[in-house]
């Protein structure tokens, strides 16, 4: 492999971003730099910020590491070149022009044969590493010292050289070579030793001073201390089964002590441990926001965060951009920057939300809900024969761009983008007729053609749907017999919905509005219309009525609510011997257990745990729920 | 009432709820003093968050007096005809099928999007959903009206 590597005249300032070495071995590193025009190298760069995410881009941990797989196995039938601009200013510098630049370069030395390409690139450090043909590789070298953006680049050839293999180790944390399950193995034993279960702390400070580290030689190239930090959280993340596992077992991360100047090289860290509470960022090198940019979406749930012994810290702009850009955050350099009661007012709307209207005198709307997501569920073909005629009109819409809860990850739309009748972008007329779908035979088919769905259970997830009905009148009388027309209802549901495509469990949230007509459907009913807007999961937080603090059940279940299942008799009962605390505890446990379906024993666990206070239950049975992590034996069966 | 084709009544309906939703939503965010005249004179239900509000002139007075700015984004809608020969009550009574035209439909839409409170950009982004039942103008009046009139609302935040 002819590998290359070059650099431009940097500009000074602070040291770049990265998880470092300090003392005698940062010149190890340095040796990389070697070809740099004078005076350069004392001074270092700014922090090139930005990187792979700039930008606060999401990229997905997976493809990091298959990109520097790539870019390991490409380098042998290509020659590998390492650029370095420097860049005043401290900017967010990407690539591609410089990547274009370098092309035209090339391209200006060719005469003939074919165009002189750049094959791949990445960034590393803060340099760039491109790949090219073997044959370009001298014509990419006369590159070196040329002007772009007004700096001279520099361009030498790159030699991952003598760690190569821990570098290839890092990359492929997930492999099974004996190499890699001894760096894995390693990585493991570190984070063994940095991770505190009592507290969920992840201590990840003073990692240049790791003596592990440092014997493993993760510092002693650019490369290696790139692909470090991301592997670390790749050798993490195989630590748990599940995400909910995952998220569940980190609140706070340290990364104190650490010279960073900027994100870059941790980026991953908000993608492994995105509902962190507590983040501590103190003395570092972090001197603006934009230092911190690819963070800006990332950590909503943060309510901690130290940026003590950064200069960013003495910005006069400093508290008010942290408190816009996390919207949780309280506690601020350790002062208190938001009251517990200023977030609460945070999720108010200019118009109250109030506990669903729900006008139904005979249950007709609540019966035919429960029936259709039970039937849609399991048995399209029954529901159509039950409920729809030959002039009932089903169409479905897809909402691509809906704004979604947090940790929602986005599903793809293939199943169902080719019938969305979005009337914003279906303009023509033969599509928006073909879109829509009258009579039971045409709902049948495309019915057979979407994916099989699950909703939720309304008695035991009343929280994940919301039912809103009334009456309407003024329908079209099936018998022609009611020159004024006839009455129905308006039915409005909106909730959760999974999909199984494949192996894969698909969560979204979707809007259906039907209008139901008396008719000679299964209980005297017929859905004239029937309207499905799908889109990414936005969870149910934003039904929760403001004024209680305990959802109420959407649509009471039937079940007489006297005779709660899984309570046995003189439970909650006063009774000789039967302390009041005893009593209090067992109300409260009855009471959770009856709002969220769990078990006595589920109950008293989430009571307790909460310093029995029932809306702090309630709130960590939701969260908890959310994340799929309680078991199905937390709930009463068949309830 | 003449018989109607699918191609009339999609045509119709599709135009009736683009009207609608392009009208409406600037409405609420630039011309509240307009809001009343979305509204049918004697609606149906009015619901905002589960919150009834009697009429449009109701809705009207909560957008001139209680709300702050608001920035709507509709990112998807859909409609579908409900019935075809609404029977529209006017001054005469119940209006015949026999003088019913193409316009005479009720119309079902529903609305996919975002609302942003406030003036500042930082605002989080509060997806909603919302279902409207768009019914004929009975007014005689031949003049600058509006074609259809809403009878029943349905707001709700979702996200």
């Amino acid at each position: 492999m002819k590998s290359m590597k070059s650099r431009g005249g940097r500009s000074g300032g602070t040291d770049r971003g990265g998880i470092r070495k300090r003392g005698p071995t940062r010149t190890d590193r340095d040796g990389d730099m070697d070809m740099d025009g004078g005076g350069a190298r004392a001074k270092r760069g700014r922090g090139d910020s930005g990187r792979l995410a700039a930008g606060g881009r999401v990229q997905s941990r997976d493809k990091t590491m298959d990109a520097i797989q790539k870019a390991i196995s490409s380098s042998k039938d290509s020659s590998q070149v390492n650029i370095r601009q420097g860049k005043a200013g401290g900017g967010t510098w990407s690539d591609s022009p410089l990547v274009a630049f370098l092309e035209r370069r090339m391209n200006a030395m060719t005469k003939s044969g074919p165009r002189a390409k750049i094959t791949k690139s990445r960034v590393e450090g803060d340099s760039l590493v491109v790949f090219v043909r073997s044959d370009l590789a001298d014509k990419m070298l006369r590159i070196n010292g040329n002007l772009f953006a007004g700096i001279h680049v520099s361009v030498e050839p790159h030699t991952s050289a003598p760690s190569s293999t821990l570098d290839q180790d890092l990359a492929s944390a997930a492999g099974t070579s004996a190499s890699t399950a001894d760096t894995k193995s390693k990585m493991t034993a570190i984070l063994g030793k940095r991770y505190y279960p009592d507290t969920k702390l992840l201590d990840l400070s003073k990692l240049g001073t790791d003596p592990d580290l440092l014997a493993m030689g993760i510092f002693n190239t650019t490369s290696t201390e790139s692909k470090f930090f991301p592997a670390l959280m790749k050798v993490w993340e195989m630590g748990f089964t599940t995400s909910a596992q995952r998220r569940e077992a980190v609140q706070s991360v340290s990364l104190a002590h650490n010279q960073l100047a900027n994100i870059s090289v941790v980026t991953t860290l908000a993608q492994t441990v995105p509902d962190i509470k507590n983040l501590d960022l103190s003395n570092n090198n972090f001197k603006d926001a934009q230092s911190l940019i690819g963070w800006r979406w990332k950590f909503r749930n943060l309510e901690f965060l130290d940026l003590t012994g950064n200069a960013f810290s003495a910005d006069p702009s400093f508290k008010d951009t942290m408190l816009k850009w996390y919207p949780k955050l309280r506690i601020l350099n350790n002062v208190e920057v938001r009251t517990a009661e200023e977030i609460a007012a945070q999720k108010k709307t200019p118009i109250p939300v109030q506990a669903p209207y729900f006008q139904d005198e005979s249950k007709i709307g609540e019966n035919f809900v429960r029936a259709f997501f039970a039937g849609y569920d399991n048995d399209r073909n029954d529901l159509i024969n039950g409920v729809y005629d030959d002039r009932s009109t089903f169409s479905l819409n897809v909402n691509t761009m809906a704004p979604k809860a947090q940790q929602a990850e986005a599903a793809g739309w293939d199943s169902y983008i080719k019938k969305s009748r979005n009337l914003l972008k279906i303009s023509h007329l033969p599509a928006r007729m073909s879109r829509a779908y009258v009579g039971a035979e045409k709902i049948r088919e495309v019915w057979n053609t979407l994916p099989q769905t699950r909703h939720p259970d309304l008695t035991t997830h009343p929280e994940e749907m919301l039912l809103e009905c009334h009456p309407i009148p003024g329908l079209p009388d099936p018998s022609g017999q009611s020159e004024t027309g006839v009455g129905g209802l308006l039915v409005m549901v909106h909730g959760k919905v999974e999909e199984s495509v494949g192996a894969k469990i698909e969560t979204r949230s979707f809007d259906r509005t039907f209008i139901l007509g008396p008719g000679g459907g299964v209980g005297g009913i017929r859905v004239i219309n029937d309207i499905l807007c799908l889109r990414a999961y936005g969870g149910h937080e934003a039904w929760s009525p403001e004024n209680q603090a305990i959802p109420q059940a959407v649509a009471p279940p039937p079940a007489p609510a006297a005779v709660q299942p899984g309570i046995p008799d003189g439970y909650g009962v006063p009774a000789p011997g039967k302390t009041d605390t005893q009593l209090q505890q067992e109300q409260l446990i009855a009471q959770m257990s009856s709002k969220s379906g769990m078990t006595l024993q589920f109950s008293e666990m989430a009571l307790s745990g909460n310093g029995w206070n029932l809306d702090a239950a309630w709130k960590n049975f939701e969260e908890l729920k959310a994340q799929g992590a309680l078991p199905t034996t937390a709930f009463v069966s068949g309830a | 009432m003449a018989a109607t084709n699918d191609d009339t009544l999609t045509k119709v309906s599709t135009d009736a709820s683009t009207e609608f939703v392009q009208s409406f939503y600037p409405a609420l965010q630039s011309n509240r003093d307009a809001i009343g005249s979305f509204y049918l004179p004697t609606p149906s239900t009015i619901l905002f968050n589960g919150n009834t509000v009697a009429d449009g002139a109701a809705v009207q007075d909560i957008f001139v007096n209680q709300m702050p700015p608001a920035h709507y984004e509709v990112q998807s809608f859909d409609c579908q005809v409900v019935n075809r020969a609404y029977p529209t009550t006017t001054a005469t009574g119940v209006k015949p099928s026999a003088q019913m035209g193409v316009k005479d439909m009720s119309v079902l839409v529903i609305v996919s999007g975002h609302v942003r409170y406030g003036e500042s950009r930082d605002q989080p982004q509060r997806g909603f959903s919302e279902t409207f039942v768009l019914v004929p103008n009975p007014s005689a009046d031949r003049g600058k009206r509006r074609d259809w009139l809403i009878q029943s609302q349905n707001f709700r935040l979702v996200v």
